[in-house]
């Protein structure tokens, strides 16, 4: 190789540097500015800032909408990753281990609500909830019980991929030899296909409960009076103002979220699992 | 788990108890629900009283593509979704290909500031695009202070912001996609060519995209969905007047109670998304072909 095409293979690896570089701070900078805020003293968000505060983060717990919506989000989130757990491994199991007719189409259900808009999961589950109200004559729009099933909902695609994907790497024989040795299929399952899958099941209920506790779009149509998710209350702030405080939220909301990816990365290599 | 000396009932009996709960409650709470939703679209709506009526008529989506202002909306969805997609794909890639190929030991670290904004919410992240772009936010008081503009730009509630917010909301989808497939294209293809004398742009074009066009391929698809029905982002940084599909049906449902309207919106959008994913699919797919 000359020298030409040296210099030219070292510009272009700079160049594709700076490119990565450009695109990933491009995708941190709302975030960034959400975090610098977050410490302003004056309340208006102006540059440059007049100094810096952390009154903020105590202001949060002053006002209750921000704290109940916080306990009802991180609620729903986990029943509703627990009740994916519940529905969505025996389902990943049946779809990873069996063959049968039905397998394509019932894999193509339970990952669905993937690409179903929020806004018209949202008004379907509505419409559903009217009608069931109307023909039980108990209560439903708006209940804590339709707002989790509507969550365990958007929780099982997760589940279902993630631990699909990590059953397709356990081999099949390592469960044969437990069986030749007496094991029955319980046994099997609980001492060896579970600890195997175990870092496919820590994934998919992470992000299950993230999908869950950040939805916006269905929820909209899912909660009552007074009972309101944390994600709606920051959309309703935000329509008429943006100040430190909601700043404030967000960050002990990021910060949550990234000690929680950051604990999960130690099980499984986020890499590959999204 | 099975086991050759099971027999082909048991095995049937024993996949149905697994698959049997979770098939039952996504029917129940996802098709059931669409499929009132449909119906309702083809009911009436009196709008005087503000109540739906009983009848099977199409007439609320004859509505929808004869009303100047509702195909106008499914245009700017459309337009915003295809411009977003096309700058993800430019900003990605290059992005991914240094992902896939970097031997750092901080390759989790890029891979965490990757995914952690997904997680955050849109709401949060149009918090900080309002920061950015607002009268007094941090791109204006910059220009005035460098003395390049007299008085702040509007950025906010323009397309220009709702593009900018919905491409940073989903470029990680897009890099995921990329990442992964580069990931598995062996690194001595690239050196092989290199070794041929191609130029860097060379072998790009000739090796890597062709090799990466079933990522480029899932990432497009998933990120044109995305931004086709993307509610919060345009909501925020739009405007409320910011007529994107999605926003449509909310208001149709909440502020104006038109179920049947809202519902044939609905079932519009997620037509016009799929028929122009299944059209990408074909065309791309011949052409890889060729």
């Amino acid at each position: 190789m000359n020298a030409f095409a040296v210099l030219r293979r070292r510009a272009g690896r700079w160049a594709l540097n700076g490119a990565a570089t450009l695109s990933l701070a491009y995708i941190l900078l709302p975030l960034i500015f959400v975090v610098w805020l977050a410490f302003f003293r004056q309340e208006i968000p102006s540059f440059p800032p007049e100094g810096y505060s952390l009154r903020w983060f105590a202001a949060i717990l002053d006002q209750r909408k921000f704290v109940d919506g916080f306990s009802l989000s991180f609620q729903v989130g986990v029943l509703a990753t627990g009740l994916g757990l519940l529905l969505g491994v025996p389902a990943a199991l049946c779809l990873a281990r069996y063959d049968f007719t039905w397998r394509a189409p019932l894999g193509s259900l339970l990952l669905m609500p993937l690409i179903v808009p929020g806004v018209v999961l949202g008004t379907a589950m509505y419409v559903f909830h009217v009608e069931l109200e109307n023909a039980l004559d108990v209560d439903v729009i708006g209940t804590f019980y339709a707002l989790v099933s509507g969550h365990v909902v958007i929780v099982i695609p997760w589940i279902v991929r993630l631990v699909t994907a990590s059953l397709s790497g356990v081999d099949r024989t390592i469960e044969e030899a437990a069986q030749n040795l007496g094991a029955n299929r319980w046994v099997t399952f609980w001492r060896v296909t579970l600890p195997a899958i175990r870092p496919g099941i820590v994934a998919g209920a992470l992000f299950g409960f993230v999908t869950s506790f950040g939805n916006l779009e269905m929820s909209l149509f899912l909660v009552g009076p007074g009972r309101t998710t944390l994600p709606i209350v920051i959309l309703q702030y935000l329509e008429w103002k943006i100040d430190p405080t909601i700043a404030a939220v967000s960050v002990v909301q990021i910060a949550l979220i990234a000690i929680a990816m950051l604990v999960t990365d130690r099980y499984v290599k986020l890499a590959r699992v999204v | 788990m099975s086991t050759a000396s099971e027999r082909p009932r048991g095995r049937l009996l024993t996949a149905s108890a697994l698959i049997g709960p979770a098939t039952i409650f996504v029917a129940a709470s996802l098709l059931a629900p669409l499929a009132i939703l449909f119906r309702y679209s083809l009911n009436g709506f009196e709008k005087t009283t503000k109540t739906m009526t009983e009848a099977v008529t199409a007439a609320n989506y004859v509505q929808f593509f004869t009303d100047p202002y509702y195909t106008a909306a499914l245009a700017t969805t459309v337009e915003i979704a295809l411009l977003s997609t096309a700058t993800c794909l430019v900003l990605g890639f290059p992005l991914a290909y240094v992902v896939a190929r970097t031997q750092s030991r901080f390759k989790h670290l890029l891979i965490i500031g990757i995914v952690l904004p997904l997680f955050v919410g849109n709401a949060v992240r149009a918090a900080g695009w309002m920061v950015v772009f607002g009268n007094k936010g941090f791109v204006n008081t910059g220009l005035e202070w460098l003395g390049l503009i007299a008085k702040p730009l509007e950025i906010m509630f323009t397309e220009k912001a709702v593009i900018i917010g919905i491409v940073a909301v989903n470029l990680p989808f897009m890099v995921l996609s990329l990442q992964s497939v580069i990931e598995s294209i062996d690194r001595a293809v690239e050196e092989a060519a290199f070794s041929l004398g191609a130029p860097p742009l060379t072998m790009f074009r000739r090796v890597l995209w062709p090799l990466a066009l079933p990522g480029i391929l899932s990432g497009t698809i998933l990120t044109f969905i995305l931004a086709m029905n993307a509610y919060a982002t345009p909501y925020l940084l739009g405007g409320p007047l910011f007529k994107m599909m999605a926003p449509l049906v909310y208001n149709q449902f909440t502020q104006q109670s038109n179920w049947p309207f809202g519902g044939a919106i609905a079932f519009i959008l997620m037509a016009v998304t799929l028929s122009l994913t299944v059209v990408a699919n074909l065309l791309i797919q011949r052409r890889a072909v060729r």
